[in-house]
């Protein structure tokens, strides 16, 4: 696409410049002394490094020559000319103030509003601002986010301001004439289709809310079975869990882990802090409960073969080969059948055993595979008893032909280990699964050959769904499809009604993700695009049919729901006041018993499929993208990987000792053969892998046209995958197919984010404790002063009540770049595109270093979020010839726009490398070659935009603490602790990052700040009377606590 | 002239510039410098007094009427906008009162024809200025610091920045309201004057 902006032409030229084969960010430190952690494999194995000028980067010098041409100079010189002489003789144009007719009772012009609703199965809180929502934060009283909000819940809002969502429903009028018609037309026309159609079937977003009623009540108004409503889940692990948990208790819904009773986690695939079946809940217990605490850290072995952010958690771990975690599973319940003090019935454990001798074979052949012997299953089976423990099996990302089979293995060994006897597995409050019965995938690909009608409703089958299942032939084939989107989306190609659908800030509705905790949706906003909401489309529709579904809108279905609840609350206040109460709130819960029943004979569904030999591919959900929902939005795209930082890209990993025995390296593009197609992506060489895993990530590769910000970036893994279904819940299988690897012998830069603000090896960065010294120091109430450190400098004018500081614990934090996005929401943080990040030009405030640390084979990995230290000592400040950066009395380093001048020295001087340079106005988001527009809309007022040449940082939420403040003041006191909450702390789904006062004794800050596991950045040993940098800043960390170690490490034991 | 040492190049180029910018200056006038910052005449914008749609009367309202700042400016004790009156506030009292007369004519169509009312920004800070009403009109310090002025103004702060609007028909821009002006006043009254009071 071609672009008018001049702000693109000069992205050019300066790639031109800057494209040379010196480049500061990619290649590794000359001298590199190998220390404890490595940021790049590069570092360790310098076989594999990318120090080559890639080829990508020479085509894309080529593109620039070509692009500016002479007549586009001309036009663009007479346009700048024209733009000169206009502004000398027009004076600022004059603003206006235009007020409300009727002003709403609760809208107060610059105060926020907020309203409860449930986004990604999570409560949030959505602020709004003069009616518009401006940022989405956890729902501080809902249990199932407590205060914290996913990814993609926060950048809905990208969504719902998205410039490419359709404006109008269209029809599909003969082969490809596509036309904008009224709302009207579709309701006559579909109610003439609804009239005629003998098979109805309805494909819709999983739900485990009253929607899923509604749309039986619709079906059966047509005369249809209430099995043809399917709801499509992406994520493996709830399918599967569902199902199994249905075959061998027979109850609806699947235990749920609770981290606050559990001392031992033992994962088997398991990806709980990536995906998992509610990410922010569960990173939330995991880290409140597991972490280090009180002198105890609890236990977690995990058992996987992709590097994910959940095995990064672990304490120990052990790489096994994509396909084996059945089989590890099923030695581990062998070893807890063996040992006297396993728990269950008799009947229970013949059961069991019966299942063991079926899959006799798998075990055997795995066993040889595993790179360590029996002791360790028999030792883990001892902890798993004497613990209060839990077994945590199987993928949410990815789903292997043994998946269900692998959540029985699951049950069993649960069973065995009494985790649901000591309430670790939570039967009472069960995650609720959202699917309509059994096998909704499957059942779905048989009935729709035979479908007149499908209404696909926010799922995208054409593109979630592997090509070789049939599923576009499948589509091609229905003669009419209704497709409700809130995001264009490829299912639309094959729809004859195209219609815009709600966006969930939009929308009613409601959700029951746990058993008995009932959560609202409600609107937040008056609908932007003329959109209308699934279920009240229907409802129009059937009317039009002649067959109403007697409610008004879905509203007041939803509400007739409510009512039921509302008898069975048996609250004495009317239903008015309970409904609106419960609005206000967002959630009501109401939570049953039930007992465990026995477990079922499952051994004749027990027969598992060998895993395959050779490469065994894994394609995966992206954590940020989902299955591709979240590719259309910028700030998901750019936010980075955790565990390869790569961003705007798909990549394939590999085994780092892999990669050197295929001969490749960093960044080599190369083909991937599946059992039905060939992909062709660049290599990532990610320590931890398993040698004979192939890592894809899902979510990219969208068709062209859908959106322009998923336009070209990435491949479809899904298409290279031939089509097998999972032998029970029968999703299809995206993992565990053999691949073959040949190098094309090009090269494909991935826009890797972790090189960029290397802090070029430092000492100091990042530290590690060990759990004895930790715990000694925590039982000696040991304190220690940071701030205690001898300089020459005039004392600090300071604040007399604040002081403002962060602290964030390397021991929570799992490095899921939460932080990252909400600050981008929050700061109005433009994001700038996959060329402009080649050049090391992203705008995050927070970034999340990743370091490895140990072998190769088996790494331990360790986050940091980053963001400006606030320095006492600032070295910008000093250095700035203009006072654009200066300090303030309450400890923060400011950042004024409007005086900065852009010489950029301050970036140079910052040791920490958090200064961000705006190269362009990203005002009209110039992304890459895309431009697209910024809705002004979606912009937080409260935060100044900023323009090209003017360095930025994050300002601790400044905007945040002025109206805490102002708050505080009119009330004739001072800022309580927890009153403020910061972005990137709000988003933490971990409560990794503390922001308080630290003139405040008690404040958590303050009292963080103290331990003796705190310390400063680049601040070296203060312990030891070495001050390092003395910098003194006001955000400092907290090591890591390793379990196992005997010895505490930092960077600088070089 | 010994002394006059500039060569004849120079001369002509800097009587070209002089030329040049005594052009401008002569058709704009006094306007020269404030033409693009400022939308009023002056420098830094005090005087200001555009013509609105209606000839509101503060005079007539807060002067005669007695009725306080913030009965109709509501939000300024809560929220960081002062906030003009939406039309309902005005159809409260206007509805029966004075019916009869152009103005309230004009304001009871708009008001039926759902439209709002474009008034003119006249206090328009650029937009890296935060500037909040609540901390300011809820200051005790200011209340303290200037108690007689405060008990001659219905004990409201809103004179400190906007003059006597009880003489003014409709808003007119009394102070300078540049960062100067700004300091001067949070210099007197110890509040902070660090950046990021009001640049963030």
């Amino acid at each position: 696409m071609r672009s008018n902006d001049s702000d693109l032409r000069r992205l050019d030229s300066a790639s031109e410049a800057f494209l040379g084969g010196d480049q500061p960010f990619e290649s590794p430190a000359k001298e590199f002394v190998p220390g404890p952690y490595f940021m790049g494999v590069e570092e360790v194995m310098p076989e594999l490094g990318d120090d080559e000028d890639s080829d990508e980067a020479s085509v894309s010098k080529e593109k620039s020559k070509l692009s500016v041409d002479r007549r586009d100079f001309m036009r663009l010189f007479s346009a700048g000319a024209m733009l000169a002489s206009a502004s000398a003789c027009v004076r600022r144009p004059v603003e206006w103030a235009v007020p409300y007719v009727d002003q709403p009772m609760d809208q107060t012009i610059g105060v926020p509003v907020y309203y409860a609703t449930t986004v990604d199965g999570t409560g949030v809180m959505v602020k709004t601002r003069e009616g518009r929502p401006v940022f989405v934060e956890g729902s501080g009283s809902h249990p199932l986010s407590q205060g914290s909000a996913s990814q993609l819940a926060m950048s809905e809002l990208q969504a719902l301001y998205h410039p490419d969502r359709r404006k109008a429903p269209q029809i599909r009028y003969g082969t490809n004439r596509v036309s904008d018609v009224s709302w009207d037309d579709v309701y006559v026309r579909l109610g003439e289709r609804l009239g005629t159609a003998k098979k109805i079937g309805i494909l819709a977003k999983h739900t485990s809310g009253n929607s899923r009623k509604f749309y039986k009540k619709f079906l059966k108004e047509f005369g249809q079975s209430e099995d043809q409503l399917y709801l499509y889940d992406s994520n493996a692990l709830r399918v599967n869990a569902a199902a199994a948990h249905r075959l061998a208790f027979g109850i609806d819904g699947y235990a749920r882990t609770n981290f606050r009773l559990a001392e031992l986690l033992v994962g088997i695939g398991s990806d709980f802090l990536d995906v998992g079946t509610s990410k922010v809940f569960e990173s939330k217990n995991f880290s409140r409960n597991m972490s280090y605490k009180f002198q105890r850290k609890g236990e977690f072995v995990q058992f996987e073969s992709r590097t994910t952010m959940t095995g990064g958690k672990s304490t120990t771990r052990h790489p096994i080969s994509t396909g084996d975690e059945l089989a590890v599973t099923l030695l581990l319940v062998e070893a807890l059948l063996e040992n006297s003090a396993a728990k269950g019935t008799a009947a229970e454990k013949e059961n069991i055993r019966k299942v063991l001798s079926s899959a006799r074979t798998v075990m055997d052949e795995a066993r040889s595979r595993l790179g360590f012997g029996e002791t360790v299953f028999k030792e883990l089976a001892k902890n798993l008893l004497t613990k209060k423990s839990v077994v945590m099996v199987g993928e949410s990302s990815a789903n292997s032909a043994n998946g269900t089979l692998l959540q029985l293995a699951g049950i069993m060994a649960n069973l065995l280990a009494g985790s649901y006897e000591d309430k670790t597995l939570d039967l009472d409050r069960a995650w609720m699964v959202a699917s309509s019965g059994d096998n909704d995938m499957a059942r779905f690909l048989r009935d729709a050959k035979s479908m007149d009608l499908l209404i696909v409703v926010d799922v995208n089958p054409a593109f979630t769904l592997p090509a070789s299942t049939g599923i576009r032939e499948t589509l091609q084939n229905i003669p009419s499809i209704v497709s409700v989107q809130s995001m264009p989306c490829e299912t639309d190609e094959y729809a004859e009604f195209v219609l815009n659908g709600h966006n969930i800030l939009e929308k009613w509705g409601d959700e029951e993700p746990v058993a008995g905790v009932y959560s609202l949706v409600q609107p937040t906003v008056r609908p932007f695009t003329d959109s209308m909401q699934a279920e009240d489309i229907l409802m129009w529709a059937s009317a039009h049919a002649g067959k109403p579904l007697g409610y008004q809108d879905y509203r007041s279905y939803l509400m007739d729901q409510w009512k039921e609840l509302h008898t069975a609350s048996e609250l004495k206040v009317d239903f008015k006041t309970f409904f609106d109460a419960h609005l206000r709130k967002g959630w009501f819960s109401r939570i049953g018993q039930r007992d465990l029943p026995e477990l079922a004979d499952v051994s004749e569904k027990f027969n598992p499929a060998i895993p395959k030999k050779g490469l065994k591919f894994v394609a995966y959900l992206d954590p940020r993208l989902y299955d591709g929902v979240g590719a259309d939005r910028p700030v998901l795209q750019e936010c980075a990987d955790a565990m390869t930082t790569v961003c705007w890209d798909t990549w394939v990993g590999l085994a780092p000792q892999k990669c050197k025995d295929l001969g490749l390296k960093y960044n080599d593009l190369v083909a991937l053969k599946g059992p039905s197609g060939t992909i062709e992506v660049s290599v990532y060489p990610l320590p931890g892998l398993h040698a004979d895993t192939v890592v894809v990530p899902r979510g990219n590769g969208h068709a062209d046209g859908v959106s322009r910000v998923s336009t070209g970036v990435g491949v479809d893994p899904l298409t290279i995958l031939e089509a097998e279904y999972d032998s029970i819940s029968g999703i299809p299988v995206t993992s565990g197919q053999t691949v073959e690897i040949t190098a094309t012998g090009r090269r494909y830069r991935l826009a890797a984010q972790q090189k960029h603000n290397d802090m070029a090896n430092r000492k100091d960065i990042l530290k590690t404790v060990s759990l004895a010294t930790a715990s000694a120091n925590d039982l000696a109430k040991k304190e220690f002063d940071l701030d205690d450190v001898p300089d020459l400098y005039p004392k600090l004018k300071e604040h007399p009540h604040y002081r403002w500081g962060m602290s964030i614990d390397l021991e929570k934090c799992n490095g899921c770049g939460a932080c990252t996005v909400a600050c981008d929401l929050e700061n109005n943080v433009p994001q700038v595109g996959r060329e402009q990040i080649l050049l090391g030009r992203e705008m995050h405030w927070v970034r999340v270093d990743r370091y490895f640390s140990g072998s190769v084979e088996n790494p331990t990995v360790s986050f940091q979020p980053v963001s400006c230290q606030h320095c006492n000592h600032a070295p910008c400040e000093a250095v700035c010839p203009v006072y654009a950066t200066t300090h303030d009395e309450e400890g923060m380093n400011n950042q004024t726009y409007n005086r900065c001048v852009g010489t950029r020295y301050c970036a140079n001087a910052c040791p920490y490398k958090v200064r961000r340079f705006n190269w362009f106005t990203h005002k009209w988001n110039v992304m890459g070659d895309r431009p697209i527009d910024r809705n002004p809309r979606a912009l937080n007022p409260e935060v100044t935009v900023r323009t090209r040449g003017i360095m930025e940082k994050c300002t601790y939420c400044v905007q945040r603490i002025r109206d805490a403040k102002h708050n505080a003041a009119a009330k004739g006191r001072i800022v309580a602790d927890g009153e403020i909450s910061v972005a990137c702390e709000s988003a933490c789904d971990t409560d990794a990052i503390v922001f308080g006062n630290l003139k405040d004794k008690n404040s958590r800050v303050a009292v963080a700040r103290k331990n003796m596991r705190s310390y400063l950045m680049l601040g070296a040993d203060p312990h030891h009377k070495h001050y390092g940098l003395k910098t003194l800043p006001n955000t400092s960390y907290m090591a890591k606590v390793d379990l196992h170690g005997a010895k505490d490490k930092s960077h600088d034991e070089h | 002239m010994a002394s006059f040492s500039i060569s004849d190049r120079r001369f002509f180029r800097l009587f070209c510039i002089s030329l040049f910018f005594l052009t401008i200056t002569g058709c704009r006038g006094n306007q020269l410098w404030t033409n693009w910052w400022t939308p009023g005449d002056t420098v830094d914008n005090v005087g200001y007094h555009p013509d609105q749609p209606i000839e509101y009367s503060h005079k007539l309202h807060a002067g005669e009427k007695q009725i306080p700042c913030q009965y109709c400016h509501s939000s300024a004790r809560r929220s960081a906008h002062a906030g003009i009156p939406s039309l309902n506030t005005c159809m409260g009292c206007h509805t029966y009162v004075a019916t009869d007369k152009e103005p309230i004519k004009y304001i009871t169509e708009k008001y039926n024809s759902n439209e709002p009312v474009r008034w003119v920004k006249v206090h328009d800070m650029p937009d890296f200025v935060r500037f909040s009403h609540k901390p300011h009109v809820l200051s005790k310090t200011l209340q303290e610091n200037y108690a007689e002025e405060y008990a001659q103004h219905d004990n409201q702060s809103c004179f400190l920045c906007h003059g006597d609007m009880k003489e003014n028909t409709t808003a007119k821009q009394e102070k300078s309201m540049q960062m100067g002006w700004c300091i001067d006043c949070h210099v007197t009254n110890e509040a902070p004057i660090s950046c990021e009071t009001c640049h963030y």
